[in-house]
């Protein structure tokens, strides 16, 4: 009898205990913050800085509905990253998720609040996320998310203002693959075995974006 | 000899050079080859343009594939400034083998046709009718790389339009529509030399074979060969510097994110150099050889 009543005391510590882990209250306020935003449009500059790409700083507009697909526009070519660019943590917390505390870290002398979120819905695309949660302004800082299939993207984020709710700069720091390819499209080399063409190993790439000009429209 | 008389005959040489220059046109724009060979390298053209709208997309999903997984790409890389590009890629080994045979044709034919006894027998010096040949044959090449890039740009601008251009010099390189157009421009400019220097060997080669199909089969194998020693490396700083093969990709600099001058400005000088060359070793062995 004894064994089972403690057994049962354990069931339901653990349960309490897992429970309280489910929602860290700072990330629900900042997602409660994020989830004001009824859309946004910002002016992106974007600088590439990955080994085997050489390419101007291109300018982009970037449109954010709730609920949308991000939209962009651009006179000219650009390449705009996949990451990096959910500044509304949608994608992060859109499917069943717990926390998990991680202490605190310190940047630049300033403490953050270190926090895991591991998604519980197998059709989330990260396994796991850190986020660095400056506390005094209730934003997130930095996070490092580890996708199913993409590898590992890690976001620097900067703000302009102490009350600002959206980056000014992001760094998007990922993991890309190189290739090498003749570049002859008519030539007898023009059937490219995928394979051979690609080196193995991958390269870590940076992308710079810097913010301006935000339009934003929050929820009456 | 005075002075004023030197002048004179030298005066008088390139008047008659000059009328060589003439008729030699004038034989030149006369004869359907020429027109055919200029019909032959527009439908390369078209062919390429083709070939571009079809694999072009599928040879950047290639390029671009690791990257899809990275970024979102928004605009337009198919576009008349990479077709341009394609088109240099490909016509700097076509228009040569096109331009050979023109060329040297205006020298074999005449021992072929036996006009260029005719021709001696007025009072012609040899060095004075294998001068105008060397001149005709050279701004043959300028009008049809002329001809090339009016045509490369209007037909890729007006069916592909403007845009940024990627190239792939082992790494992927972008450049805006706005840097992209003196790029391709350079690179005519510096292709010309290559393609000059190809039409004065023919028409030396011409000197030497002077029948037509010997000529023909001679400069075919010296393109040839000058393309396969361009991907040698020969293990030596002089040879893979200096050597006549090592030069005829110079265009391509223009296309590295940092154009290497030093190097466009050595390669062109040697270009020339070697044209000096060709021209004169031709001058020279026509001027010793007998007509037969």
């Amino acid at each position: 009898m004894r064994k089972y009543s403690l057994i049962g005391l354990f069931i339901i510590s653990s349960c309490t205990f897992v429970h309280a882990q489910q929602h860290d209250p700072d990330l629900l306020y900042i997602k409660s913050r994020m989830d004001s935003i009824q859309s946004f449009s910002v002016d992106l500059t974007l600088e590439v800085d990955i080994s085997f790409i050489h390419m101007p700083s291109k300018k982009a507009k970037m449109k954010y509905t709730k609920n949308k697909p991000i939209k962009f526009s651009s006179a000219d070519f650009v390449m705009l990253p996949k990451r990096g660019l959910d500044f509304t943590l949608n994608s992060l917390l859109s499917y069943s998720y717990i926390t998990v505390p991680r202490g605190e870290e310190i940047r630049n002398g300033k403490k953050y609040k270190a926090l895991n979120i591991v998604p519980t819905d197998p059709n989330s695309d990260f396994s796991i996320a850190l986020l660095l949660i400056d506390i005094s302004n209730m934003r997130v800082t930095e996070s490092e998310i580890s996708t199913r299939k993409d590898g590992t993207y890690k976001l620097l984020m900067n703000y302009d203002k102490p009350t600002a709710i959206l980056p000014a700069k992001v760094e998007v720091a990922f993991e890309v693959q190189r290739i090498r390819i003749p570049f002859n499209f008519m030539g007898k080399d023009t059937d490219i075995d995928r394979k051979k063409m690609r080196e193995s190993g991958s390269k870590t790439g940076k992308i710079f974006l810097t913010m301006s000009n935000y339009i934003i429209e929050h929820i009456r | 000899m005075h002075p004023g008389a030197k002048y004179g005959k030298t005066l008088q040489y390139l008047s008659i050079v000059k009328a060589l220059i003439q008729i030699e046109f004038f034989k030149l724009f006369k004869q359907s080859r020429t027109y055919l060979a200029l019909a032959s390298l527009f439908c390369i053209e078209l062919i390429i343009l083709g070939s571009a709208y079809f694999q072009g997309k599928n040879i950047l999903d290639i390029l671009l594939e690791n990257l899809q997984k990275n970024f979102y790409f928004e605009g337009n890389l198919l576009n008349g400034n990479l077709l341009v590009y394609l088109i240099l890629n490909t016509q700097w080994f076509h228009l040569p083998l096109i331009l050979m045979i023109v060329v040297s044709g205006t020298l074999t034919t005449e021992y072929k046709d036996r006009t260029i006894q005719t021709t001696m027998l007025q009072p012609v010096k040899k060095g004075q009718f294998i001068l105008a040949k060397y001149v005709v044959a050279i701004c043959f090449t300028l009008t049809s790389v002329l001809f090339l890039a009016l045509t490369s740009f209007s037909l890729s601008y007006t069916f592909f339009g403007r845009g940024d251009l990627i190239v792939y010099l082992d790494t992927l390189n972008f450049f805006p529509a706005s840097e992209a157009f003196p790029r391709l421009l350079y690179a005519f400019l510096s292709g010309t030399l290559s393609m000059i220097f190809f039409s004065v060997a023919s028409l030396t080669i011409g000197v030497i074979c002077k029948d037509a199909a010997k000529t023909w089969i001679v400069s075919a194998f010296f393109l040839i060969l000058s393309h396969l020693l361009l991907k040698i490396d020969f293990g030596n700083t002089i040879m893979n510097t200096l050597f006549f093969a090592k030069l005829s990709d110079t265009w391509q600099y223009f296309f590295q994110q940092d154009i290497a001058w030093d190097i466009v400005k050595l390669n062109s000088f040697l270009t020339i150099c070697y044209i000096l060359l060709f021209i004169g070793v031709g001058m020279l062995l026509f001027i010793k050889k007998d007509i037969e």
